[in-house]
């Protein structure tokens, strides 16, 4: 392949939230080790359209560019990713860059994901720790069930499996495969176990796990290979018993 | 508060397999008798419309048709809030998904046609259902493709169904187990669709 | 009426480990917390730590003591701590760990379900904890969980997408409020408080690239400092030798890869050249990491023989087999593949030494107050526990533990704040009420008309004050007059000076907006962003790994003149709504004020210890240099004031550092 000098990047903007969205093209120097945050930083350089009209630069989100922070989510070429380890050299282009509209757009690729954070509230995700004191010695824990916690606490809040959930977005009430998924890793917690129940009934509620549609999208979206829908079946078989036991035991 | 939301969903769930599914599994057997003969098929029919309707209309409305309306109503709320992407993330779970989604809007309108026309207007104007009244109705070739498409459409709706409900009440939980009960129920799937395919195709001979 | 008695306020600037940490302490007694965070605290650098947190657990059988975490961290940091603070935080750490298990951080087991230990840098005894390669992310999220249920109590007010501005202080030059902005509104608030701590993190962007996130850029470290808080040891900037350069940042490689056989090469006359091997027959490519960077340093820039010509040369696993390497770095090895499209088993990685942390910063003391009353600051964007240099795995636990620190100190001052306010409030009332009272009755005694209206109200006032001023047991909303101790009252009035008024904060406020709009209306040549990499070039050529007195006194003066090009910048967006390149703007004048700081204090150091390296001074001078950095603002000339100022090293011996020979 000849040596390639640029990539065009066909970008998705929005000026404000209840602005149109419209759509400028930009030319990145291209280099092998490029990805799309690289190429987004370039733009905010020398912000001037293929065109060569000089514009605002694009805004987005990003953080720690190693894949750890979750900021970066946006919906590249068709699929909600993170931008920092987005190659170029393994896209399709020009690479179409666009915002996760299941989240309200706040301006050109940032988005509002105010919601998660919302939702792990709703979760009560948190273990339940008196305070932190010295109380006791932490109790021991089974290793293998601790890889596991291990696996899910993994998730860095990023929005794509939310992003690549059907059921998800302004016409669902669905809170999300992510924060129905964080249940687990409090439920398997020596002491997160105490508050189980509190957790199992917040899922059963509206937009609860009930309104996973087993579209699996999620866990092939995950960018940290947290096996999603493996947990979400769980959960629904404990929620099922906790159904239950609301039934027959009270 | 009472969780309303849950205990519907997952009645959605049980009534669509059990009721409606029984219900499928029922006329794919009765119909599949065309292939041994139409005569065999006629005493299958002969063999339920004997049952009295004082027995027969109390079944037909408490196991099919409050089920099925529940499951059509309920279900095109639950249709209507999903945003369909197969084309940015075409896995085959997804495009199930979606197709699940796109057989409940087809089967919404057929159904509505065939018992209006099948159940209401020729069983319940009295006319007696028989082969030869099918294969007559099935004279025309409009007919005979929507119906062939109803069929699948309602087998593929039932078989992923069978998927779905094994991750709703968490019997599959690792994705071995969940991609052998996919492979199971749309093995099941094409299975039910030839047999289909098999005794619609003896009307047109 | 309003109530008098309002709770403490306390701001945390920062949702790092630190900023958590202090905001849990704060809580849970009983504080409220208006928390700042330029973005959700689990999206903070917290993150990025990989390897894990030192705490002195001891279940190796090979009988580690806190005694000697002490001391390894102290001769790690070539004895430019303060031994007294080391001391203590190495006596904590293992509460410290004890208390993140307890919150469920999903730290990595022995089969006996026990706690696993690794072995570190730099350290005598395994002594690591540890959540797989990701012990910062699970630290970090432990608290923000903890964190999120404070919240759903209502004793803490997130402003996630708020930008520290400035703090505000009072006549008498103490903290007493701050001013922030919303990153998306852009709306500007002051806001009134009894304290405020700085958990910032650390300056890395102020290098350009570093393996720091985009959000480390020490703006607001640079904003204190020019509010008159001091930096201590701002020039032990720590430099780890193995990181994958990038355009957009340089991304870690760890340690292990040369652990399990890496080697590092360039060519040299067409063959490669292994110069750690030929030069350190003994260690080889495992030289410790200091002498490891200089040297690559030197290869690349002195003897020019970088890879490509570039500034990097080669990590080769390549000869290793890879079912070893799959077993040993797997995960390591992936991020390589997934951030560079090269697989490190077949091809070498090219990596080159990295910015990576800060040791300096604000200037604090022992509980973690600034110099300014009221400010305080902790974790990385302070100076405190690593000396000229920082042992791996430390900086979790210093941030975690400089948390539990500063939040209570900072609850104690927001009480007696408190407490002053109770007792003004109280005094202001009951002398409104003598004077009221007497009014009446000289009104009583000379009637007159013109006065009766007035009387009336007064009447009435005079009577829902004298309410107050009677102490009810049962009450109803009304209050209980404090117990006013004169001395107390003087001493408190001494401390905390007077509250802020409506006016100061309305100033303070429109001070910032103004230079916001002015920001807005520049329209210069120079671009932010191109000013930044700039900036961070000159930084990174001459004040990292090697650093020489005339290239300092050279890289000074064109930091100034970039801090002069400043004001010739040219903004493209002027709008008002998410506008991130004038918000960079603001933040790269911090960054450019907080690199004068550096690279003079660097230059004013002649000598070498821990991170800061000159070959004109290659050893350590313990008589005049072991003594803390110090940089004071000066406003007239917008450089810093470098002077020393001794520290406690009185519990271990300065001895020579000669990690060399093992």
């Amino acid at each position: 392949m000849a040596e390639q000098k640029t990539v065009t990047f066909v970008i998705e903007r929005q000026d404000g939230p209840d602005q149109k969205p419209y759509t400028q093209e930009f030319d990145v120097p291209y280099n092998p080790a490029l990805n799309v945050v690289a190429a987004l930083m370039e733009i905010q350089k020398n912000p001037v359209t293929r065109d060569g009209k000089r514009v605002a630069p694009v805004v987005w989100e990003c953080n720690c560019l190693e894949k750890v922070c979750g900021a970066c989510m946006m919906v590249i070429n068709g699929k909600a990713q993170q931008a920092c380890c987005a190659l170029v050299a393994q896209l399709k282009q020009p690479v179409h860059l666009a915002p996760a509209r299941t989240f309200p757009v706040i301006r050109d690729l940032l988005i509002d994901r105010t919601v998660m954070f919302e939702s792990l509230k709703r979760i009560h995700g948190w273990i339940n720790v008196d305070g932190s004191w010295k109380v006791h010695e932490a109790p021991r824990q089974n290793p293998y069930t601790a890889q596991t916690a291990y696996e899910i606490s993994h998730c860095m809040t990023c929005g794509c499996c939310l992003e690549a959930c059907p059921n998800v977005g302004p016409q669902s009430d669905f809170i999300g495969p992510a924060p129905v998924v964080q249940a687990y890793l409090f439920n398997i917690n020596p002491m997160g176990k105490y508050d189980e129940p509190t957790r199992l009934n917040a899922l059963m509620e509206k937009g609860g796990i009930t309104s996973c549609g087993n579209s699996q999208n999620c866990v092939q979206a995950c960018p940290k290979n947290i096996k999603l829908t493996t947990y979400l079946a769980q959960l629904n078989r404990d929620v099922n018993m906790q159904a239950l036991k609301n039934i027959f035991n009270n | 508060m009472y969780n309303v939301t849950f205990y519907l969903r997952r009645l959605h769930s049980l009534c669509g397999l059990v009721c409606l599914g029984g219900f499928l599994l029922e006329h794919i057997l009765t119909n599949a008798r065309v292939l041994i003969s139409p005569a065999s098929f006629n005493a299958a029919v002969d063999l339920l419309a004997s049952i009295p309707p004082q027995i027969m209309i109390p079944l037909e409305i408490g196991l099919v048709a409050t089920p099925f309306l529940f499951h059509a109503i309920y279900g095109a709320y639950i249709g209507w809030q999903a945003k369909n992407n197969p084309q940015n993330y075409s896995y085959i779970n997804n495009i199930q998904f979606w197709l699940q989604r796109m057989t409940a809007w087809y089967l919404l309108v057929f159904l509505a046609w065939h018992v209006f026309v099948l159940r209401i207007l020729v069983k319940g104007g009295g006319t007696h259902i028989s082969f030869q009244l099918l294969q007559s109705y099935f004279q025309n070739p409009v007919y005979w493709v929507l119906y062939l498409l109803g069929m699948w459409a309602a087998i593929f709706h039932f078989c992923n169904g069978i998927t779905t409900f094994a991750m709703t009440w968490g019997i599959a939980k690792g994705p071995r187990i969940q991609k052998v009960i996919n492979a199971g129920s749309m093995a099941l799937c094409a299975l039910l669709c030839l047999i289909s395919l098999a005794f619609m195709a003896i009307y047109l001979v | 009426m309003a109530k008098a008695t309002a709770k403490n306020r306390i701001a945390v600037v920062g949702g790092g480990i630190s900023g958590l940490m202090a905001t849990l302490k704060i809580c849970e007694a009983g504080g409220e917390v208006d928390l700042f965070s330029y973005c959700p605290p689990k999206r903070s650098h917290s993150l990025c730590a990989q390897g894990g947190m030192n705490a002195c657990m001891d279940t190796k059988g090979e009988g580690d003591t806190t005694y000697i975490h002490f001391d390894d961290t102290v001769y790690g940091g070539d004895f430019l701590a303060d031994q007294v603070a080391v001391k203590g935080m190495c006596e904590a750490a293992p509460g410290i760990v004890e208390m993140f298990d307890r919150m469920g951080v999903p730290f990595t087991r022995t089969a006996e379900g026990v706690l696993d230990l690794r072995n570190f840098g730099g350290q005598k005894k395994k002594r690591t904890v540890f959540a797989g390669s990701t012990t910062g992310q699970q630290l970090l999220y432990a608290l923000d969980e903890q964190v999120r249920k404070w919240e759903t109590k209502g004793q803490v007010h997130t402003y996630i997408f708020w930008e520290f501005i400035k703090i505000i202080k009072n006549k008498q030059g103490v903290c007493r409020g701050m001013v922030a902005q919303n990153m998306n509104s852009m709306e500007i608030k002051a806001f009134r408080e009894d304290a405020v701590i700085l958990a910032t993190g650390g300056p890395g962007q102020i290098f350009g690239l570093c393996t720091a996130s985009t959000i480390c850029n020490g703006s607001a470290v640079g904003a204190v400092y020019a509010q008159g808080a001091h930096i201590g040891n701002p020039e032990f900037i720590q430099i780890h030798p193995t990181a994958i350069p990038g355009t957009d940042k340089n991304r870690l490689m760890s340690e292990a890869c040369r652990g399990e056989g890496g080697r590092i090469w360039v060519y040299k006359n067409g063959q490669p050249w292994y110069f750690l091997e030929e030069k350190y027959p003994d260690y080889g490519n495992l030289v410790p990491r200091d002498i490891a960077s200089r040297e690559i340093f030197d290869v690349c820039v002195n003897q020019g023989l970088g890879v490509d010509g570039e500034n990097k040369v080669y990590l080769d696993l390549s000869h290793i087999p890879a079912d070893y390497l799959e077993r040993k770095l797997g995960g390591i090895l992936e991020m390589y593949s997934e951030f560079m499209g090269q697989d490190p088993r077949k091809v070498p990685m090219t990596i080159y030494p990295s910015v990576h942390y800060s040791m300096g910063g604000i200037w604090v003391d022992r509980e973690h107050n600034t110099n300014i009353p009221g400010l305080m600051a902790s974790g990385e964007c302070d100076y405190q526990y690593h000396g000229a240099n920082r042992l791996g795995a430390n900086s979790l636990l210093s941030a975690a533990y400089s948390g539990t620190i500063v939040g209570p100190v900072a609850m104690k001052w927001a009480t007696r704040c408190n407490k002053l306010r109770e007792m003004e409030g109280w005094l202001a009332r009951k002398s409104k009420g003598e004077s009221l009272m007497a009014a009446q009755e000289k009104a009583i005694a000379q009637p007159s008309d013109s006065d009766l209206r007035l009387y009336e109200e007064s009447l009435k006032e005079a009577r829902s004050i004298h309410m107050v001023m009677q102490p009810k047991i049962e009450s109803d909303g009304t209050e209980k007059p404090p117990v006013i101790d004169q001395n107390n009252l003087y001493a408190l009035r001494m401390e905390m000076g007077d509250e802020l008024t409506d006016e100061e904060l309305e100033a303070a406020r429109q001070e910032c907006v103004n230079e916001f709009e002015n920001i807005l209306q520049m329209n210069g040549e120079e671009n932010a962003h191109e000013l930044h990499q700039e900036l961070g070039r000159l930084m990174n050529k001459y004040v990292t790994i090697e650093r020489v007195n005339k290239d300092l006194d050279f890289c000074f003066g064109e930091v100034k003149k970039i801090l002069a090009r400043w004001n010739n910048i040219g903004v493209t967006d002027r709008g008002h709504w998410a506008n991130q390149e004038a918000m960079f703007v603001r933040q790269l004048r911090n960054m450019i004020l907080y690199a004068l700081v550096i690279t003079k204090a660097a230059r004013m150091r002649d000598e070498s210890r821990g991170a800061h390296f000159k070959r004109e001074f290659p050893n350590r001078d313990d008589e005049h240099f072991m003594k803390i950095t110090v940089a004071d603002y000066d406003p007239k000339t917008e450089e810093p004031v470098i002077t020393y100022e001794d520290f406690d090293h009185s519990l271990i011996k300065p001895r020579a550092r000669t990690y060399g020979s093992k």
